[in-house]
């Protein structure tokens, strides 16, 4: 079953994604900030992080780096209100940019699609 | 000996090097080398350094003119090809050889002609290496018609290959650990397009197959060099490159036949500030419609052998189309690419005379990307870039089903 990690400082963006990604089958674990994203990461061992952006304490497009540099293989899905953000260099080392909607089709593909992505790795 | 050395002190240990391959450059060599090594004292002022000039046998004075420039104490050393070796890889392969006896852990490449590089260009191409990194790449602010061969080849196909976005495969400027430097001295895979201008290519497929941790290195300032008409005549290069990718397709068949959809790099470099605007490049629409009517009124013979019945049936359509609705489809274009590939590991003709008729379908590409992103900001541009290899990728299943035919 595959875990995704949501880090959104918005309660009901997280309580709806928890609930519509538990109905497709997956393993859903939440969090409010950025801070320590490293440390839960580790706890958490998600197969998948769907990252907001604009949080209120820390700055997605900086988390992303603090993953990416850590963690460089795991994919990350920057997921904003705001698609302007996809214009910013740091977003390139996300996997995937979504911007949010209440509608989570697109979402669920992406996640999809990160998760059957398969490049070579380092034997 | 592979070169010869000058090397006045004695340097036989190195934490950290620069290479500037170089040929005929006595008169541009001396600013990046300045550079170079005010980077070196900014940013890696407690380590063991010393910049290389690796030379194709200039006869302009190249190599005094890099030993006579002021590197404010960092030592200097010089490797030249002996008399006809010419080629970029050939005198990068020097620079390996020479980093494995230096025990190097950084190596950072750039090239003798640079005009804008900063000492942060050294900072962003080397700390990286530092934490882990085994190969960094650059990325450049360039115009949009910049680079088209980047742009409509070496990166969609790299990426849908073998899974890895990095944006610039060909860019020139470049880090590798000193274990890198080792991987690539060992490959197999060398050839006589890889001696030449196939070595940046060569290098990145490598890297990505390694499957070691690349990242992308953001450079700030554009890489000042002369713009090019797209439309005129490629030259070498374009057979050097095209050909290292499709034989690196065969050696690594494998390996891009079970990679699915691709992975971004991790990024570097940021906090440069105001980003310094490109030169613009101005493109000539008549002259690539032309070059490209041209070249498939001779080759259709010869696409016939190439190309699927489907695809040839389209190139065909796209023929016929005049200038202002001219529109190679992307997904086409993939399948022209795969096809040519596919071809190229076949035999079905000469490997040269191959890609030499793939150049006039490579103009179609690029009229068809002006007219396109023609209204377009070069961010834009870059979004229309990014879809289009995501089409690459989709059609990926097609390249794999006929490849294994």
């Amino acid at each position: 079953m595959p875990k995704v990690l949501i880090v959104d400082d918005e309660k009901h963006i997280r309580l709806l994604y928890a609930e519509e990604l538990e109905e497709e089958g997956y393993e859903v674990a939440l969090a409010s900030d950025g801070v320590g994203i490293l440390e839960r990461i580790g706890k958490e061992k998600p197969d998948v992080v769907i990252l907001d952006i604009k949080m209120v304490s820390s700055n997605g497009l900086d988390v992303l780096q603090e993953i990416r540099n850590k963690f460089y293989n795991l994919p990350v899905i920057l997921c904003s209100a705001y698609g302007s953000y996809k214009v910013d260099i740091k977003s390139i080392a996300a996997d995937a940019y979504v911007v949010k909607s209440s509608d989570l089709t697109e979402l669920k593909k992406k996640i999809a699609q990160v998760l059957e992505t398969c490049v070579p790795t380092k034997e | 000996m592979q070169f010869k050395e000058e090397n006045p002190s004695s340097i036989t240990k190195a934490d950290i090097v620069i290479g500037i391959p170089s040929f005929n450059e006595a008169s541009n060599i001396a600013y990046p080398t300045m550079q170079a090594a005010l980077g070196l004292k900014e940013h890696f002022g407690e380590m063991a350094s010393v910049i290389i000039n690796c030379d194709n046998n200039s006869v302009d004075g190249t190599c005094d003119a890099f030993m006579n420039t002021d590197t404010l104490g960092i030592p200097k050393m010089c490797l030249t090809t002996h008399r006809g070796i010419r080629g970029k890889g050939n005198n990068l392969r020097n620079l390996f050889r020479k980093i494995l006896e230096l025990e190097a852990r950084a190596v950072i490449v750039i090239d003798a002609n640079l005009k804008s590089i900063t000492p942060l260009w050294i900072k962003n191409l080397g700390e990286p290496l530092f934490k882990d990194f085994a190969f960094v790449a650059p990325i450049y602010v360039r115009h949009k018609y910049d680079g088209t061969i980047t742009s409509n080849i070496a990166y969609p196909l790299t990426r849908c290959l073998y899974g890895r976005r990095v944006r610039q495969p060909i860019g020139g400027d470049f880090g590798i650990s000193g274990k890198m430097a080792g991987i690539f001295m060992k490959s197999p895979l060398w050839e006589e397009d890889v001696s030449q201008s196939g070595i940046d290519i060569w290098m990145t497929t490598i890297a990505m197959n390694e499957g070691v941790p690349i990242c992308q290195a953001f450079m700030g300032k554009p890489k000042a060099q002369k713009p090019k008409d797209p439309s005129l005549v490629p030259g070498p290069m374009f057979k050097q490159i095209v050909s290292t990718i499709f034989n690196l397709m065969i050696a690594y068949h494998e390996k891009w036949a079970s990679t699915k959809w691709s992975k971004p790099t991790a990024i570097f470099g940021f906090g440069i500030g105001e980003v310094e605007a490109p030169p613009v490049v101005k493109v000539s629409k008549e002259r690539l419609y032309t070059r490209f009517r041209e070249g498939f009124n001779t080759n259709w013979d010869l696409y016939r052998s190439l190309f699927s019945s489907e695809n040839l049936q389209k190139v065909r359509e796209i023929a016929s189309l005049d200038i202002d609705h001219f529109e190679m489809p992307v997904p086409v274009w993939a399948r022209i690419l795969f096809d040519c590939s596919i071809s190229y590991s076949k035999k079905v003709m000469d490997r040269a005379r191959l890609i030499e008729v793939l150049i006039p379908l490579y103009y179609g590409m690029t009229l068809s990307f002006v007219n396109k992103t023609e209204g377009m900001s070069s961010q834009q541009a870059e979004e229309y870039l990014e879809d289009m290899c995501l089409v690459f990728e989709q059609s990926k299943p097609y390249l794999v089903y006929r490849w294994n035919q």
